[in-house]
Formats: structure tokens, sequence, C-alpha cells
């Protein structure tokens, strides 16, 4: 990356940077029409349609009574942890690869976030008294039970939210500050409102420094404790196949696989159509299939792991729940996500591989394909069948509920759309501080009398 | 009468080695203006204390304090008991504790970043948009012309491209 930086100057990030934001043609209106629309469709109009005939319209049931909705919950919250999660871990290693690609990648947390909170709404069946999870106080005498994994559920991912937005706005004042100047009308209202008056003094490049690396401090260990929560969801039911303390790291491992994966897809979009070849490279891809290598290696040794402990527990709903995941109605979902998560990803070995943008985009849609497909089994082949044959029952996802999981990804699109042209999607100040600048050495100032 | 003036460097290292000079001929500490951080800011014009570390610590503690509070208050007031269990719950109160420590000590480090760094700004400022761009800025306040013209040799000594007027100050 440094050799091509080199080339340019901080004029040609200025100008780059804030053509992406002012400079929109036709395709990217198009884009926005399409997933905008298909949102509408896909998401919306389903959501409404259950909300008018009731929850009954998605395919759950006793004893299914979790279902994709959940399964997309976790996933979307998976696919939110490597964004910011990331991008704090490489700011605290001061790993320059990081300044191209951390604020869309962080765009990336906060919108599955989004979508992520959407969907705890559309599960819940009478969204309209979500209120009732938050702890104010109220006449009822309705207090929440701090006990539940629900309600940490709720706290933790209001604090990750909370979190994420900071720490994306905090690192874009610079950037908005200089986007300011170079914009008219309502986006230069919008900017110098959103730039807080930021100058660049010494001081304030002092205090943001600090600022921001204090909330990277803060932000590690919370995006780790947001999915082990989500995970004791499922751990903390007396459940076969969820009743397990492997379920926290397998969960954050998952997320961060997934997520990681999410991020080598967007990296492809941005540099393919908005023109930042010059700033996303191979090496962020080459570092990224490292990453994402070992993160499938880990990956699979906790997935042996699962099917070993559930094998030597010797207790027949264990065998029972394992025979049906790995055998069962659902196996060729089961296979399909041990080829996409564990088998495809070992091709990153190869550096030529990781390298190559094309495979790399196919390759990390399949990961998120797979790991999309781990969570819905874990939904799927664990609450139908739990201990009595004579109870269980089968759960596949309605029109409804299949519909609204392909709208989702029309909402995240759409949300991101809208962010390419108000954030600055690079880092502007990062990139240009890992350019050449002229290196002379400062001459000692000379004791003078006072003024 | 005082008067702010502005040196304007193509590079980072003039505008410092400009910076430390009018800060040691005495005047009062100059302030740089630049689009990326500067390298050794410190060393020239002398350490840099922020008190945000003490708004991210308190913060913490305060919300980890009513976390605890939140949820076991809940518990006391609400009294739910089921098989003879404690009301209040140590270890899932614990995550209610954990996740408010962060929640607040996020809220106070950002609180903490606003205060030291005097933002948002009510107020006009004197600002230099190039420098948000590709030039580093060097401010100064000058009381009166003769400290102006010590300034605009100390600017030039240095190689500044450009000396701006900034006008009066109050």
């Amino acid at each position: 990356m440094e050799a091509e930086n080199n080339k340019l100057g901080y004029t040609d990030i200025h100008e780059d940077v804030v053509r992406s934001i002012v400079v929109t043609g036709p395709k990217y209106y198009a884009t926005l029409a399409t997933a905008g629309g298909l949102a509408l469709v896909c998401f919306f109009f389903p959501w409404f349609y259950q909300l008018y005939y009731g929850i009954g319209a998605a395919g759950m049931n006793h004893p299914g009574v979790w279902g994709t909705y959940l399964a997309s919950f976790i996933f979307w919250i998976g696919l939110s942890h490597s964004g910011t999660l990331l991008s704090c871990v490489l700011h605290l290693t001061n790993s320059s690869w990081r300044k191209a690609m951390y604020r869309s990648a962080e765009a990336m947390t906060l919108f599955s976030l989004v979508v992520a909170a959407t969907y705890v709404f559309v599960h819940v069946g009478r969204p309209w008294f979500a209120h009732w999870t938050f702890p104010y106080p109220n006449q009822w005498e309705l207090w929440p039970n701090f006990r539940s994994p629900l309600l940490f559920d709720v706290m933790a991912i209001a604090t990750y939210l909370t979190g994420s937005t900071i720490f994306i706005y905090m690192g874009s004042i610079p950037d908005f500050a200089a986007v300011r100047d170079r914009t008219v009308g309502w986006r230069n209202t919008m900017y110098s409102l959103l730039s807080l008056g930021w100058r660049g003094t010494d001081t304030e490049w002092h205090r943001l420094h600090w600022a921001y690396t204090f909330l990277a401090v803060l932000i590690i260990p919370l995006a780790v404790s947001v999915h082990s929560i989500v995970s004791w969801d499922f751990a903390m039911s007396i459940v076969p196949g969820l009743h397990q303390t492997i379920f926290a790291p397998y969960f954050v491992v998952g997320a961060i696989y997934s997520g990681t994966a999410g991020i080598v897809t967007v990296m492809f979009v941005l540099r393919k159509y908005m023109g930042f070849e010059q700033y996303i490279t191979k090496l962020h891809f080459d570092n990224l299939g490292k990453l994402l290598l070992l993160l499938s290696l880990l990956w699979t040794y906790i997935n042996a792991i699962e099917l070993f402990t559930g094998w030597y527990s010797g207790t027949s709903d264990e065998y029972e729940q394992l025979s049906f995941k790995l055998f069962g109605f659902y196996a060729p979902l089961y296979w399909e996500m041990i080829l996409f998560c564990a088998v495809a990803p070992l091709l990153m070995i190869s550096k030529r591989f990781r390298t190559s943008f094309v495979p790399m985009l196919i390759l990390s849609i399949a990961i998120n394909i797979g790991m999309y497909t781990e969570r819905f089994l874990i939904v799927a082949t664990s609450l139908p069948r739990q201990y009595l044959p004579d109870a269980w029952g089968f759960y596949a996802p309605s029109l409804v509920e299949l519909s609204i999981m392909v709208g989702s990804f029309a909402v995240f699109t759409t949300l991101f759309l809208i962010f390419v042209k108000i954030f600055p999607s690079v880092s502007m100040y990062e990139v240009k501080e890992t350019m050449e600048t002229p290196k002379l050495k400062p001459a000692i100032p000379q004791a003078g009398s006072p003024a | 009468m005082t008067t702010c003036v502005v040196g304007l460097f193509h590079d980072p290292q003039s505008a410092l080695a400009a910076a430390g000079e009018l800060k040691n001929a005495g005047f009062e500490t100059p302030e740089l203006m630049s689009p990326v951080p500067i390298e050794g800011v410190e060393e020239v014009l002398g350490k840099k204390k922020s008190i945000i570390k003490n708004f991210t610590f308190f913060g913490g503690l305060i919300g980890g304090i009513s976390g605890f509070t939140l949820a076991s208050v809940t518990a006391i007031l609400y009294p739910h008991p089921v098989g003879g269990r404690p009301i209040i719950t140590i270890p899932p109160y614990l995550i209610i504790t954990y996740e408010l420590t962060i929640l607040f000590g996020i809220l106070f480090t950002v609180l903490g970043f606003f205060i030291s760094s005097r933002l948002p700004a009510i107020r006009n400022r004197m600002y230099v948009p190039e420098a948000a761009v590709d030039k580093f800025a060097v401010a100064v306040t000058c009381e009166n012309s003769e400290h102006r013209s010590r300034a605009d040799a100390i600017f030039n000594g240095a190689g500044a491209e450009q000396i701006r007027d900034m006008g009066e100050e109050d």
C-alpha cells in the first residue's frame, strides 16, 4: 500500500472522497431505488401483513417457537461483530492497513445492528409493547426481570448500538470538517453541524486521540460480551443441542468470522463501484484473508468440540439431537455449512487466492451463506425436538419469513447506500497519515528573550 | 489591541519549527492547525494533559454502581421468590453491571472529549480552511506591531508559504 500511496498526495484523497459524496450518477439512484423498493416489498409489506393477521403468519408454532427471525437476528448481530471490533483491535495495535477500510467496516456494524434490532421487533409479534423491556418506572409496577438472558440482550445491544454509533461518529469528525469546506447548500449546513466546529488544532487532535483510544478499549470487551449474551439466550435453556458451555466462544468466533467475510464483500463493492481502487488494495484482501483463514480454523475446531461433547455425554437426547442434525431432514444444510465454512476457506492458504478479488468475493459470500445456515440449524434442529419424541414437531419457515429474510438484505443495502453519500467512506485523515510528508529535521529553536 | 497572525506551511516539520521558535521568543503558546495529527508536537510545545481518562474512569464507576443498583433495587422492590433462591442474584446482575459500566464509560468519555477539546464550538473561531486539506498552519497572537514584525520574521525564516492576518481579537 505504501508504494501505491506514495504516488498520491493529500489533495488527491481529498478530491476522491469529496467526489464519492457529491458526485452521484444514475447508477447509484437506480441501485438505491431497487434496494429501497425491495426493502419495502420484501421486508415491510410482509411485516405489516404479519402485524395485521397475527404472528401465525410466520411458520413458528409449538414446539418450534423460534424460527428464521431469531436465526436472522443472530446472523445480523454476528455480521455486526467484525467492523467495530476489528477496527478497535487494529487501532490499538497500530496497524496502518486498517485506515483505508475501517470506516465502511464500522458502518457495516452499525447497519447490521439496526437490521438486527428491527428483527427483534418482527420476532416479538407485538412490537408495540417493546418498551416493556426497558427498566423505566411505570404505574403498572411492571419491572423487567434482570435474571433473564433476554434482558441481558436488551442491555447489551442497546449499549453496543450506542457505542458503535459514537465510535464511528468520533472518528469521522475531522473528515466532516474537511468535507464541510468543499460543499454548499444543505450539505454544507449538515457537515457544519456534524463537524461541531472542528479546526484540527493540536489540542483537538490530542483529545481525539485519547478519547478514541479509550472508546476502542471499552468497545472490545463490549463486543465480546454482546455475542456471548446472545448465545446465552440459547445456552441457558435446558434444550439438547443448546445447553452447552461452549456456546459463548462458539458464537463470538462465528460472529467475527461472518463479520470479517462481510467486510471482504463490502470492500469489494466499495472498491469496484465507488472508485477506491487506490486505497483498498490487494494488501487489505491479503490481510483479511489471513484473518478469515484463522477464524475458519477456530470455527471448525469449536464445531468439532460441539460434536464431541454431544457424543461424549452419552445421553440419548444429545445423541438424538446430533443424529438429526447430521443425518436428519436438515442434514444437507449441515453439510453445506461444513463445506462453505470449514472446507472452502482452506483455499485461502494460497496467497494467490487471497489476493484475487473475485474469488475472495465469492468465498466471502459463501461463508456468510454457511454462517446463516449455522444459525438456522441451531434454531430449527433443537427446539422442535426436545426430550419427548411424543411432543416433537417440525419447523420450516413460511413465505412471510423467507420474504422478510430476503428483505432484510435490501434494508441493509439501502442504509449502506445512504451512508456512502453522507459519511466519507474512507477515513481521509488517517489515509493521509500513511502518506509521505516531507521529512525535514525540526530545527531546534534557540531560546530568545521575551518579545 | 491584539491581532492574530497565521503562517501557512507546506510540511509539518517547518510548521513545528516555527511554532517552537515563536514559543521560545516569548509569544503566547502558538496553536497548530493541521489535516493530520502532527508527530512531536508535545516535544516542542510542551506536554499535553487531558482529563478524558478521569471521565472514562468515573463514568465506568458510576455505570457499574448504577447497573448493580438498578437490578438489585428492582428485585427488592418487586420481589419474586423462586424456589428459595436469593432475591439478589449476583451472577446475572454482574452482567447488567458490566454492560452499564461500559455504556456509562463510553458516554462519559464522549462528554470528556467535548469538554476538554471545547467542542462543539458555539461562537465563530479563527479558522484556516486549507489546514483541513494539505496545509499546516501556525496561529499566534500578537499584542502590537513590533510583535507582529517579529512573528513575520520567524514565519519567513521557517519557510512559510503565506502569512495571513486573521484580524483583531477581543
